[in-house]
């Protein structure tokens, strides 16, 4: 095709059109539903107890003309970014960096802009009560993601327990809205400087997969923090991270691999109602080379077949 | 077993149901046969004891040393109490009393409910309620699950009284407690929820029934409750080995232990009820510093003035360590020190709330570099036991562990505190507790940044600060007299 699909998605400001198997399309149709295609599980989160979305995809087209100039200026130069970069290093940073670094600082909060690479979100998405909000701190030096939760659960029918948070960082994007990773194997500790108010945290992370069945694969571990006017170092081996999926923990557990991560994200659900708030100054990562653990759980098979 | 034996038993077993149903539990009472085995593979050790013991009873001999062919023992009647319920009969409960106890008011309402099925209707969420109106006990709820056991042998209805009885756990304040969820899984029928062929292991038998028992665990598993073998034992008699609830049991088993210590900074399930002791405790936690001393300013108290009315005053409970204290003589007076809060602080369910004493952090034009005395290095100090150590032994030549950040520009600390009331009052008895050790805080202008809710910690004072700060700055004046006047005092 002459034309890929993101850039027909910019120029138009489509976003979210959902592909819907037609067979009788005329072929020039079928050509841009094809295009513009999102698989089942990449759709928009439904709330429970509302009725799915069951418009067109012509009727989800939205045209926006300045949006779309923008956003061919701004995936053109990123296009051009990733074939200059490639000449000083991986990345743009020069090859003797990458090589004999140790440390690594992956998200600080300097600034702004820093917040847009984040996800707030709360279990307002279903129907809950709790809040959260994420804004800088004093001096834009630091993250403050803060709020209420509350876990009454809300009366959908469907949902028992309720009063969570989270904040999550979007995944890395290339030009035209292609996914990028974050290549992380030669750490092995995640360091990251908080302060918290003595409430236990936990600390996701997403990982690229095959197959579809692993969609919901998310490698978890507590975070807790002590409270106090003291920031709080923490370091987490990867090797610590145990394998859940949809909030269940797995019985077959492997070690999170850390050459495709997608995301980090960090949640509260400690059902104790009221006000919480957590200060992120950097999260970082670094190579422990005292830590030559691979993985802390037991990798046979604990469960078997009747 | 081969299959022969496994029918013959089988018989057996059926057999000395239909016809010893009612004086089962009595005789397995009496005989009293404890094996030791017995939690390994529990069910079918629990059959052939059974089947000993009446066995025995009919030939008239005393069950005394029966050696089983799988080489389990079987040990004269001793300690029973654990394990005396295991030998519970088939389908029967272990609270099935031959005593019969005078009706109480709850059986009654039982059993005219089903008498007269069709004329109201009770659900088991009326039964807790009519149970126990005005307080609400572990006996009580204990009561209910026993009346509903004793009124029907099948215990039609089990799965629904179940449910009720988990949402009503937490009202009756039981769902910290191990022994009343054993009671409640030993509602369930026992042996009739486990697959006997093939075909039933293959297709989820009773369903509905392992949801519950999952249900059960679940439940559990949210607040936190280690189940015991008594859990597993009785899991094991109701739905079998590879079932579902049995199979969630073990998954809490094994990764339970792993987490529970996984904190830190331990925070026990029960925290002290005195307020002194609480600010004692969580000013330890949030000092970070072993040499913190705690210093209690003022205990609780209620005092009744000349006019008769009474005064409260409020406990107050301060933290500071040597080295804010020396960071605390170093601070210029013409800065002042700011008393910030209230911060919270989370300790499990309970919040509550720090007081800091700090100051901006200074200006990279202002600050003094401290110089290096040349005299705490040279050839009259020791070399074994240095004031001061450059070496970073722990680094390799090559190695860099520092990150490519700049540090958060913050004030120092100089002691926290905890009080009772959120007020300035309060707060500058603290301070002027404070002046005892710190004779500084004397010249230090000290400025009041107090919210009513709680806030982010603050770095650097910014705009919306400074209209507050002029309003005291006025009121300066007046705390240093009153500091003069409290030191004098």
């Amino acid at each position: 095709m002459a034309v890929s699909k993101t850039t027909l998605k910019t120029l138009f400001g489509v976003y979210g059109v959902i592909h819907r198997q037609t067979l009788l399309l005329p072929s020039t149709l079928r050509c841009s539903v094809i295009l513009s295609s999102r698989s089942i599980y990449e759709r928009d989160y439904r709330r429970p107890g509302q009725p799915p979305d069951t418009r067109w995809p012509w009727q989800k087209i939205q045209f926006d003309f300045s949006k779309g100039v923008e956003g061919i200026k701004k995936h053109i130069g990123l296009l051009k970014d990733e074939f200059v970069q490639r000449w000083t290093g991986p990345e743009g940073r020069p090859l003797i960096d990458h090589m004999l670094e140790q440390t690594r600082v992956q998200w600080e909060f300097r600034g702004p802009e820093s917040l847009s690479q984040w996800v707030v979100s709360s279990d307002q998405e279903i129907g809950g009560r709790s809040e959260a909000y994420i804004k800088l701190g004093k001096n834009n030096t630091t993250c403050m993601l803060y709020g209420t939760l509350c876990s009454t659960p809300p009366r959908d029918g469907e949902t028992r327990y309720s009063g969570y948070c989270t904040l999550r960082s979007k995944q890395p994007l290339a030009s035209f809205d292609r996914k990028k990773y974050y290549d992380w194997s030669s750490f092995n500790t995640l360091h990251m400087r908080i302060r918290g108010d003595g409430r236990p945290w936990m600390v996701n992370m997403s990982a690229e997969t095959f197959f579809s069945h692993q969609r919901d694969d998310i490698y978890s571990y507590f975070l807790y923090t002590r409270g106090g006017p003291y920031w709080q170092d923490v370091k987490i081996p990867f090797s610590k991270f145990f394998l859940s999926s949809r909030g269940r923990i797995q019985d077959d557990q492997h070690v999170l691999w850390l050459d495709k991560v997608k995301s980090i994200g960090f949640t509260l659900g400690d059902k104790a109602d009221g006000p919480f708030q957590l200060e992120i100054d950097f999260i970082g990562l670094c190579s422990d080379l005292a830590h030559t653990e691979e993985f802390a759980y037991e990798l046979y098979k604990r469960n078997p077949e009747v | 077993m081969s299959q022969s034996d496994y029918h013959m038993h089988y018989i057996i077993t059926n057999y000395f149901e239909v016809y010893f149903l009612g004086s089962f539990q009595y005789i397995c009472n009496s005989s009293a046969v404890v094996c030791d085995v017995i939690i390994m593979n529990a069910p079918r050790q629990l059959l052939r004891i059974q089947c000993i013991g009446c066995i025995a009873r009919i030939l008239g001999k005393p069950v005394q040393r029966v050696i089983l062919p799988t080489g389990a023992h079987l040990q004269t009647p001793g300690s029973q109490h654990n394990y005396g319920q295991l030998l519970r009969p088939f389908h029967c409960s272990a609270v099935c009393s031959t005593s019969r106890p005078s009706r109480t008011q709850l059986e009654k309402t039982v059993e005219d409910e089903t008498l007269n099925k069709d004329k109201s209707l009770v659900t088991h969420d009326d039964l807790f309620e009519r149970a126990a109106r005005d307080s609400k006990t572990k006996a009580d709820f204990n009561r209910v699950v026993d009346v509903f056991s004793k009124k029907d042998i099948r215990r039609r209805g089990h799965v629904e009284f179940i449910y009720a009885a988990l949402k009503k756990m937490p009202e009756f304040g039981v769902e910290r407690d191990i022994t009343v969820y054993n009671k409640l899984l030993d509602v369930f029928p026992k042996e009739v929820f486990m697959p006997r062929n093939f075909i039933q292991r293959m297709f989820n038998h009773y369903p509905r029934q392992q949801e519950c028992g999952v249900q059960l665990l679940e439940q559990m598993e949210n607040y936190g409750i280690m189940p015991n073998v008594e859990t597993k034992v009785l899991l094991a008699q109701i739905f079998g080995e590879k079932s579902h609830p049995m199979r969630k049991y073990q998954r809490i088993m094994y990764w339970f232990p792993k987490f529970k210590h996984a904190n830190p900074f331990p925070v026990p399930h029960v925290l002290p009820s005195d307020p002194v002791e609480l600010a004692r405790f969580s000013l330890t936690r949030i000092a970070d510093d072993l040499d913190a001393k705690i210093t209690i300013y003022q205990y609780p108290s209620t005092d009744i003035t000349e006019t008769g009315e009474e005064v409260m005053r409020p406990h107050i409970v301060g933290i500071q360590s040597p080295n804010q204290r020396s960071l605390l003589a170093k601070h210029n007076p013409c800065r002042p020190v700011f008393v910030e809060g209230p911060f919270p602080l989370w300790l499990r369910k309970t919040c509550v709330h720090y007081y800091l004493l700090r100051a901006d952090p200074v200006p990279s034009e202002e600050k003094v570099e401290e110089e290096f005395d040349p005299e705490m290095m040279g050839p009259e100090q020791s070399l074994f036991y240095p004031q001061r150590l450059d070496l970073d032994l722990e680094r390799d030549m090559g190695d860099d562990f520092r990150f490519d950040v700049d540090d958060v520009e913050e004030g120092p600390v100089y002691a926290m505190c905890m009080a009772g009331q959120a007020d300035q009052v309060t707060l500058s008895q603290w301070i002027s507790g404070l002046q005892e050790t710190c004779p500084i805080l004397g010249q230090i202008p000290t400025v009041f940044r107090l919210d009513s809710g709680p806030r982010e910690l603050q770095t650097t004072s910014d705009a919306q600060q400074t209209p507050e700060q002029e309003v005291e700055t006025d009121q300066i004046t007046e705390e240093e007299p009153l500091h003069s006047q409290r030191v004098k005092q």
